[in-house]
């Protein structure tokens, strides 16, 4: 198997000499292409700051991140910007689309960023609509879209320009779980039909439960890994709770 | 604590306030200069006339003056909402803290009166020193000297600009604790968060609203050009309202069909950041085309009296020579219709003791006689007067109504010799036509050509030449052309008026002579006599008389136009910048999905500029057609060259409106670093 993305050794620190908080310590682990994988942790457990190193939007302080073979960590900002929106693709929890363009456009503007020709935006744009079952919602502006459809709009955006990496910051946070399973289901479909990569972060058991492999994040460190398997999805979210209430605390977001 | 807070808000906002620093210190450094013109003009020297047209100058100008105040009044205030919408996060903190409303407003009303008293002094500083500038322009433009150049700090202008500024200010701080008063705390706190509705337009109200305004322009075009700006009548007003109502609808439908074209050719469309920037500029267009077109308009108005106010004033200068070809002329007028009784104005001159030959070095007696023909009684028909050129028409009309006056061939030889220009020739049965006025040259010419001939006791003449001879008989008068007779041609015409005209001796100026008759005739003067002369005009006087009108109609027209040029600027540069914030997600959206600093820089200025740039277009294609009509009002003055104060227009310009671009530009840039390094 390819491997997509492996961390080494990644570390972020904030603050001073006198008071250092270390927000990633230590963590290594790696993607094959093709896997979905979500990581957890309870807030302030460091998965955030992780995806942001991933991301590019951060910058680590020591380790190194290899996405497709380059050393991210290495990369210079104007090179960090190009590779940005050459090789990942983002999903936010805030939808995070433009309330000026419709969803056509907000979708073809990640392929106009890659200078992708106009004769292609419009074969492109409508194939990946239909897949993510969005055909009808083009020529709507976001806010006359619901907070499901305006994610599938954002997930259709990334994958759109064909990424190595789909990187998901809490996708399912601001959706109904009827959107919810939506949504994941597409990503599910993403995965299996389209062999896209995806990576999410999230402190939900039942979106991680759609994942193969589950990391579990405590104060910077990881913690525990599950891997899927031939587990069904259900038996999956059980191992998830267990892990769960292993890592103690933040029960609240068990249920 | 709470000065503290002040200052140190006012430190921190420092960038938000450039522009309404920029602007409160352009205004007042305005204001002083202008209103300081009193004061400078104690290093010139100065003759009565000229110190007469100065303050009516001043008089002019502090009119004016109350009128900028009200603009840069509501500019002030425009400037302060955007700065309390820009701080609503910070506003809605200090309240969530417990902070009274009457405190909030105290805090923002010290925080704007630091920056106000730093824009104030900053403004009175560059004022104090530019307007030294402006004295030695007006000394230029007045043609005289200074006598010595000292530091002049006008404590009247500085008291006035202190006085409208405190009022202005003393109103924007009402204004300011009733906003602060009408704020919700609920608001305050989302603000950030809060969608702005989108107005999006269908298709055919664009495109219908854009063939409508296309008309409505090209109608009041044609309708200023056929009216000439020669009368008020309803071509006038309709091309006014046609014009304004379709700058409206230019700026209502602009963005939907640029958008629309744009989106129909997808190659430009899905080019980079394209699509972006048209939607940006869409959704902000459609809710901000009222104050567009208004600034669109107040542009307008900027490039126009700037180019013909200043074209005036060159127009005016470069005509003297045509208005002074002897040192002083005296007329003598027909009461009603009668004729003058022919009586030596030397003569009565030298009985009251002023001897001519004393003062001149040359002098001649002129009698005008009226040959009782107009030029529409000569033998043309109305087709062809239609037929001559279409803008000659207005001049035609003046020109059919007039009477044509005679002079006397000698008498003629006599003002050119006194001129240094050559001598006419005529046989018997011949005329000329002299004349100054540049307009009306051609369609003379094309009279003369036509065959003209004029009738006179029965004698038919014929013209000599074929054209004008450009001679002024007269000091100040370019109102006519004159026909040159014979000797005994003109016998038993009446004379409607009998000019002498004279050039000095050497030494002797206005000074000597024009107090001599002063003395002599002037009212109080002791032993009345009744005046050898209607009118007396010299060439003094013209050139004083007409160095004011140009120093007037260019300084009026500098100072309201720099005004409105500032306020148009400034009112864009909020708009954009108070955007900016709302931008700042976009562009870090952006900026995360991988557009590079490059790609995002520019399309902030393509944003900026575009908003701009097109009311700039609109308004320059405005001005080109206002400015051509103008300038055939203006020609008949005399001719003038454009390129000078359009070249001066394009550098105000450059430096006024291109530098509210940059600032709000690098403003804007800011801003969205700043949100950047937030994330």
């Amino acid at each position: 198997m390819q491997k997509i993305l492996s961390v080494e050794h990644l570390e972020k620190y904030y603050g001073n000499k006198g008071n250092v908080t270390k927000a990633v310590d230590d963590v290594s682990f790696s993607l094959d292409k093709g896997e979905f994988i979500a990581i957890m942790g309870a807030s302030g457990s460091g998965k955030t700051t992780l995806l942001n190193c991933i991301s590019t939007i951060d910058t680590a302080t020591a380790g190194h991140i290899l996405i497709n073979g380059q050393d991210i960590t290495s990369l210079n900002s104007k090179k960090l910007a190009r590779f940005r929106r050459d090789e990942l693709g983002f999903i936010f929890q805030d939808f995070s689309l433009l309330d000026t363009l419709t969803a056509f456009e907000n979708i073809a503007l990640a392929l106009s960023i890659n200078n992708t020709p106009a004769g292609e935006i419009d074969d492109k744009v409508k194939g990946v609509a239909h897949q993510l079952m969005i055909d009808d919602i083009l020529e709507k502006y976001p806010y006359q879209m619901s907070g499901g459809q305006k994610q599938r709009v954002a997930a259709a955006r990334a994958i759109v320009t064909n990424p190595s990496l789909i990187l998901a910051d809490e996708p399912t946070g601001a959706l109904d779980s009827k959107s919810a399973r939506m949504l994941l289901e597409s990503f599910e479909f993403l995965n299996k039909n389209l062999s896209a990569t995806i990576l999410m972060v999230t402190h939900d058991s039942f979106t991680a439960s759609y994942c193969q492999r589950v990391l579990f994040l405590k104060d910077g460190k990881i913690f525990n890994e599950i891997d899927r398997g031939s587990d069904s999805r259900k038996q999956l979210f059980g191992r998830i709770i267990e892990v769960l209430s292993l890592l103690g605390g933040d029960n609240a977001n068990v249920l | 604590m709470f000065y503290k807070l002040a200052l140190k808000n006012a430190r921190k906002s420092m960038k938000d306030y450039t522009i309404f620093f920029l602007t409160v210190a352009f205004g007042v450094c305005l204001f002083y200069m202008f209103n300081s013109l009193d004061a400078q003009t104690a290093m010139m020297q100065l003759n009565k006339s000229k110190y007469s047209m100065m303050q009516q100058l001043t008089k002019i100008i502090s009119y004016i003056s109350v009128f900028v105040a009200v603009i840069l009044g509501f500019l002030i205030i425009y400037a302060n909402r955007f700065l309390i919408k820009r701080r609503k996060k910070e506003l809605g903190l200090y309240m969530t803290l417990g902070m009274e409303r009457g405190k909030i407003s105290r805090l923002l009303n010290l925080e704007m009166f630091l920056i106000a008293l730093l824009a104030l002094a900053a403004g009175l500083v560059a004022g104090v020193f530019l307007s030294q500038g402006l004295s030695v322009l007006t000394a230029k433009m007045f043609q005289t000297n200074l006598t010595s150049f000292r530091f002049v700090f006008s404590a009247g202008a500085c008291r006035k600009t202190l006085l409208y500024f405190g009022i202005m200010f003393l109103i924007v701080l009402i204004f300011n604790a009733a906003s602060v008063s009408r704020l919700k705390l609920i608001d305050l706190l989302t603000a950030g968060k809060k969608n702005e509705t989108l107005k999006i337009r269908k298709l055919w109200i664009s495109v219908v609203g854009f063939i409508a305004a296309v008309v409505c322009l090209v109608t009041a075009y044609v309708l200023i050009i056929q009216n000439g700006m020669m009368s008020l009548d309803w071509k006038f007003k309709s091309s006014i309202i046609l014009g304004i109502a379709g700058t409206f609808l230019f700026f209502f439908s602009l963005s939907g069909f640029l958008l629309r074209s744009v989106q129909s050719n997808k190659r430009v469309y899905y080019k980079g950041l394209n699509m972006f920037i048209l939607r940006q500029f869409n959704s902000k267009i459609n809710t901000t085309f009222v104050s567009i077109s208004i600034i669109c308009l107040m542009l307008l108005i900027t490039i126009s009296t700037l180019s013909s106010g200043i074209g005036t004033a060159s127009a005016i200068a470069q005509n003297i020579n045509g208005l002074t070809p002897y040192d002083v002329s005296l007329s003598r007028y027909a009461k009603d219709t009668g004729s003058l009784q022919n009586t030596d104005m030397a003569e009565k001159l030298k009985s009251d003791g002023v001897n001519l030959s004393k003062y001149a070095s040359d002098y001649v007696e002129t009698n005008y006689y009226t040959l009782g023909v107009k030029f529409a009684n000569l033998p043309f028909t109305e087709k062809e007067i239609a037929d001559i050129n279409q803008n000659d028409k207005m001049l035609i009309k003046d020109f059919k109504n007039s009477h044509i006056n005679a002079i006397t061939l000698s008498n003629c030889n006599h003002l050119a010799k006194m001129q240094g220009k050559k001598e006419l020739v005529l046989k018997g049965n011949q005329f000329a036509i002299v004349g100054t006025i540049a307009k009306m040259e051609a369609p003379m010419n094309r009279f003369l050509q036509n065959g003209l001939t004029l009738s006179i006791n029965w004698k038919k003449f014929q013209p000599v030449e074929k054209q004008v001879i450009s001679m002024g008989l007269v000091v100040g008068d370019s109102s006519t052309d004159y026909a040159v007779l014979p000797d005994d041609a003109v016998k038993g015409c009446p004379v409607v008026t009998q000019v002498l005209c004279m050039n000095y001796k050497h030494g002797v100026t206005d000074s000597t002579f024009i107090k001599l008759l002063d003395s002599i005739y002037s009212k109080d003067a002791k032993g009345k006599t009744t005046p050898a002369y209607d009118s007396q005009v010299t060439k003094q006087q013209i050139i004083d008389e007409s160095a004011g009108i140009s120093i007037t109609s260019s300084y009026v027209a500098i100072y309201v136009s720099l005004v409105f040029l500032i306020a148009g600027a400034a009112i864009l540069a909020l708009q954009q910048l108070s955007e900016s914030s709302d931008n700042a997600e976009r562009y870090s959206l952006l900026r995360k999905l991988g557009t590079d600093e490059k790609m995002l820089s520019h399309a902030l200025f393509t944003q900026i500029g575009l908003y701009f740039l097109l009311p700039l277009l609109l308004a320059i294609v405005h001005s080109i057609v206002g400015i051509s009509v103008v300038n055939h009002a203006i020609a008949y003055v005399g001719h003038y060259d454009i390129t000078q104060s359009s070249v001066l227009t394009v550098l105000i310009f450059a430096v006024v409106y291109g530098g509210y671009f940059l600032a709000t530009y690098f403003g804007s840039k800011g801003i969205l670093r700043q949100k950047a390094e937030n994330t």
